[in-house]
């Protein structure tokens, strides 16, 4: 079965065909064959659409929701949809939709910067260790140990409960700072893998410095699989910091925040349903497109899946 | 084995100090303990130093956290400033949420991999895309939005459980929240079993076992299942300390009186003893089961030696 | 007659086209007789054992026609259960690299006995003192000790001991070997191979050894059928085979071999490449890479010609006499 299938296979790949990928898998047409990959496929393309209109109602909301998120009427509270108001009101008797619509700057940011953040760290931090080995990657290595054993909500609410800053930077600091040791972890594993490859272990042979070897030779092929993880760990940042607002130790009022939109409607869910629906979804959607994107990034970047 | 089990253990001690001091620190330095213990009152200052002086506060950080280590191993944990020793909240506490995590644990296994392995044998057919479209779904909805709505649909919609859960934590009143705990992670654990079943199947001992005429309920289930759960081990290895920290999110919708719960409101009231009691054995548990998951791996995995 | 395949035809559906693995292959099996099969990879040769053990990956794999007549019956025709009985008691498979084909996670002892538990219906602990007598047949010393070990604990030689034991466990009429040696270290090929040659007479089975190796085969196989694009090119008996092919194909592959009496002369390599399986030249498949194609090569697909008047040969070349000749 698995030998019928390799000689059908190989037969189909003539040399020089279009998955002739060169030797130790050059990194332009890794990324070319990447990009190929992406374009063809339904769900990169569905979940960069909803990022894309993510990303440009978090930066103009006004685009598409022309009320003010802080305006709130409190003889509307827990009422239901009305004309101009297609989602009803919370309990304060803030307009659902506008709320929802101005939620997604926050969710973006947070998980833009974090994943940021958490990826410059770790792959320097964990290239870094990989790259020179010895003490420093030891040390690093139990550095990212002990951060795992820190379960991460808890870890939030102990950091987090002391901060009073109304803007999105402690929550952003907080996950970088729990985020890195995945990061670095997949950075040094991908460097020590290319700096074991032969045309490295030529350069170096040929008596390529270290800078040079780090940026022409290594840090190309340990981009790859940093790239992977922070995509799918976008998704899931935006996640936590929703938990964090949740339990009140994340994003504070007057930024509006799913999480606490969310954690404000559980309260009355039993009366209106309907306050929890929206924020909830628009959560929900939002983490389920970049788990996709994540999804669709590592399907065209990790050859070994095709 | 017994060295190597040696030397994990060995190799725990600075991630147990390391973690636990920077909880101890985030707990002690960040907080102030005595204000809080006066609540909204201002303590009087000679009080206050006295407590602090007690409390060994007036201490540098690390002589608090030797001192307070050095109880811990006498089995003093301290006393919570509502008067409570801390022991007492752990073993209120944890016996509920050990009970959540293993009906969480048990759920993942069993539908988990269930769900897996149908997928991974049947790649690319509709069953399959239907349960990747799911486990998508299921990640993509954090845990406190699926909790709320599922405690909404069952317990007051169409009101077949009770929404909140009394004290004793009995099993089948954790059977809502364990699902609730449990369901990201069984998304994972679906698509891990899925990946290693698929990758598994193509595999040439599958095909020396058909070749063998073995009939296909054992070829699944003792060649097959075998060799592809040996990374979903691993993944509920980890995952055990990860449900019992996330618990706190369940614990909260749920009402239950676990770990999670007693952590959130040591958290709120500033109760430093209390929280780094709990997180101290959390630590512990979370290493603990690494270390089982990676015995467990040389069971199921007879290729691995450690030496 | 132990085992006649009869135009037996498989494809391969794969997104980008259909691969036409095996297209008409027949050829027989006595008991006590070997019959290697000769082929570069892709020649079909694999798909063939497959198709006839019923280890067929189904779909994208498909048997598109022909007949696998097996002790009389048509193995095609049976039901999946009555096939499956018949995998493992009344046919085995012995597969390249013992180390793969083996479940690196069961005991070797495990891997046998289940042979007897599911076949025979025997105790774990019967099937257990059956796996050490096994192990003793294929002569693995110690066998005792060692039939609670696993797989990767064993030399390659050993494993492909083990594969042969597990093969020959429940004393099958036919045994097909795919590749058996091609693996192993030099040295212990012939260990290996001369094992399965004298266990094969001494047991009376069929034996189908597929391999790409001229030289293993001619020690141990009585006929030799040589296949290339799914097709059989030519079938003699082993030793009229070596004196003088009567297809280009099968001179080619005879002229590649390296020989110490030719030594300092450059090596023969036969030009070209196998073809794509999904586009498989029209005529006779060979003939882009064939010395001595004429234009009917490139029309008229050659059928077996009886070489020999017995039909004990036959050649699928147009110019099966000139190549005789000029052997």
């Amino acid at each position: 079965m698995d030998l019928a299938m390799s000689e059908a296979e190989t037969l189909e790949k003539t040399p020089g065909g279009p998955l002739g990928t060169g030797p130790a898998g050059k990194p332009r047409s890794l990324w070319s064959d990447a990009w190929f990959q992406l374009r063809r496929n339904p769900v990169f393309l569905v979940s960069g659409l909803l990022i894309l209109f993510l990303v440009v109602i978090s930066i103009w909301p006004s685009l598409i929701a022309s009320g003010d998120p802080l305006e709130c009427h409190l003889s509307k509270a827990q009422e239901g949809p009305e004309p101009g108001h297609p989602f009803g009101y919370d309990s304060q008797g803030c307009d659902v939709y506008t709320r929802t619509v101005y939620g997604a700057r926050a969710s973006i940011t947070v998980g833009v910067c974090a994943t940021l953040g958490a990826a410059l760290l770790g792959s320097l931090l964990g290239g870094l260790a990989g790259f020179f080995g010895g003490w420093w990657d030891a040390l690093l290595s139990r550095i990212a140990d002990i951060f795992f054993g820190i379960p991460v909500i808890l870890g939030g609410l102990v950091l987090l409960s002391v901060v009073t800053s109304t803007t999105v930077w402690p929550v952003v600091g907080f996950i970088v700072l729990l985020g890195w040791p995945q990061v670095s972890r997949i950075a040094r594993g991908s460097v020590i893998t290319a700096k074991q490859n032969d045309y490295v272990q030529a350069a170096r042979a040929l008596g390529a410095g270290n800078g040079r070897m780090l940026l022409r030779h290594v840090a190309p092929n340990a981009v790859a699989p940093v790239i992977v993880v922070a995509t799918i760990a976008l998704g899931t940042y935006i996640a936590l910091e929703a938990t964090l607002s949740f339990l009140g130790v994340g994003l504070r009022p007057p930024t509006v925040s799913w999480g606490i939109d969310i954690a404000n409607a559980a309260q009355s869910i039993r009366n209106a349903p309907h306050m929890l629906l929206w924020p909830a979804g628009a959560l929900s959607v939002t983490v389920l497109a970049f788990i996709m994107l994540g999804d669709a990034v590592r399907d065209a970047l990790d050859p070994k899946l095709r | 084995m017994g060295r190597y089990v040696i030397r994990r253990l060995l190799q725990m001690i600075p991630v147990f100090i390391g973690s636990t001091f920077l909880i101890f620190v985030m707990v002690y330095a960040l907080g102030d303990p005595v204000a809080a213990l006066f609540g909204d009152k201002a303590p009087d200052p000679a009080t206050a130093a006295r407590i602090r002086h007690e409390l060994y506060l007036d201490q540098p950080l690390w002589k608090q956290y030797l001192h307070y280590m050095g109880q811990i191993f006498r089995g003093d944990f301290g006393t919570a400033f509502n008067g409570q020793k801390v022991t007492e909240l752990l073993a209120g506490a944890y016996p509920v949420t050990l009970r959540l995590t293993l009906v969480a644990v048990v759920i993942e296994l069993l539908v988990g991999i269930t769900l897996g392995v149908v997928s991974g044998l049947r790649r690319g057919r509709s069953v399959d895309t239907s349960v990747l479209v799911l486990t998508l779904i299921v990640i993509s909805v954090p845990t406190f939005v699926s909790g709320y709505v599922l405690q909404f649909l069952f317990g007051v919609k169409w009101d077949l459980i009770r929404p909140t859960v009394s004290p004793d934590a009995p099993f089948s009143e954790l059977i809502l929240p364990g699902v609730v705990l449990a369901l990201v992670s069984l998304a994972y654990v679906t698509r891990l079993t899925r990946t290693s079943i698929a990758e598994n199947v193509r595999a040439d001992y599958v095909r020396t076992a058909v070749a063998k005429g073995l009939p296909r309920r054992r070829i699944i289930t003792r060649h097959l299942l075998r060799n592809s759960l040996i990374p979903v081990v691993t993944f509920i290895g980890t995952d055990i300390g990860a449900l019992m920290g996330g618990a706190i999110v369940t614990e909260k919708i749920f009402n239950i009186h676990g770990v999670g719960y007693q952590i959130y409101q040591g958290i709120l009231r500033n109760n430093a003893p209390t929280v780094v009691g709990f997180v101290t054995i959390l630590v512990i548990v979370f290493l603990l089961a690494n270390l089982l998951v990676d015995l467990l791996y040389a069971v199921l995995d007879p290729r691995i030696r450690y030496a | 007659m132990l085992l006649q395949v009869r135009d037996l035809h498989v494809e391969f559906r794969t997104h980008d086209g259909v691969a036409k693995a095996v297209n008409g292959v027949s050829y027989e099996v006595d008991a006590g007789e070997t019959l290697a099969v000769l082929g570069e990879s892709g020649s079909g040769k694999s798909v063939t054992a497959q198709a006839i053990m019923g280890i067929l990956d189904v779909p994208p794999g498909r048997i598109t026609g022909g007949e696998i007549l097996f002790q009389g019956r048509d193995l095609l025709q049976l039901k999946e259960d009555d096939r499956r009985k018949v995998r493992g008691a009344e046919m085995a498979m012995i597969f390249q690299d013992a180390l793969s084909s083996l479940n690196p996670v069961l005991s070797v002892g495990e891997q046998l006995g289940e042979m007897f538990v599911v076949h025979r219906g025997m105790s774990r602990k019967d099937a257990r003192a059956k796996a050490v007598e096994l192990m003793d047949r294929v002569r693995i010393p110690a066998a005792k000790e060692r039939v609670g070990q696993y797989p990767h604990q064993f030399s390659g030689g050993m494993r492909q001991r083990i594969m042969i034991a597990m093969a020959l466990a429940l004393e099958p009429a036919l045994i097909i070997a795919d590749e058996p040696t091609t693996a192993l270290d030099v040295t212990v090929q012939a260990q290996v191979m001369d094992l399965l040659a004298e266990l094969q007479q001494e047991y009376h089975m069929g034996l189908i050894l597929i391999t790409h190796d001229l030289g293993v085969v001619a020690d141990v196989a009585d006929r030799i059928a040589v296949m290339y694009a799914g097709r059989i090119v030519e079938t003699a008996p082993v030793h009229d085979l070596y004196k003088a092919p009567a297809h280009p194909y099968t001179r080619g592959l005879l002229d590649s071999i390296p020989r110490l009496d030719h030594k300092g002369h450059e090596l023969y390599a036969i030009k070209g490449l196998p073809p794509n399986l999904m586009a498989i030249p029209p005529g006779c498949a060979f003939h882009p890479r064939c010395p001595r194609a004429q234009d009917v090569c490139l029309t008229d697909e050659p059928p077996l010609y009886a070489v020999a008047e017995d039909g004990a040969r036959e050649s699928a070349c147009h110019f099966w006499r000139e190549t005789l000749r000029d052997a």
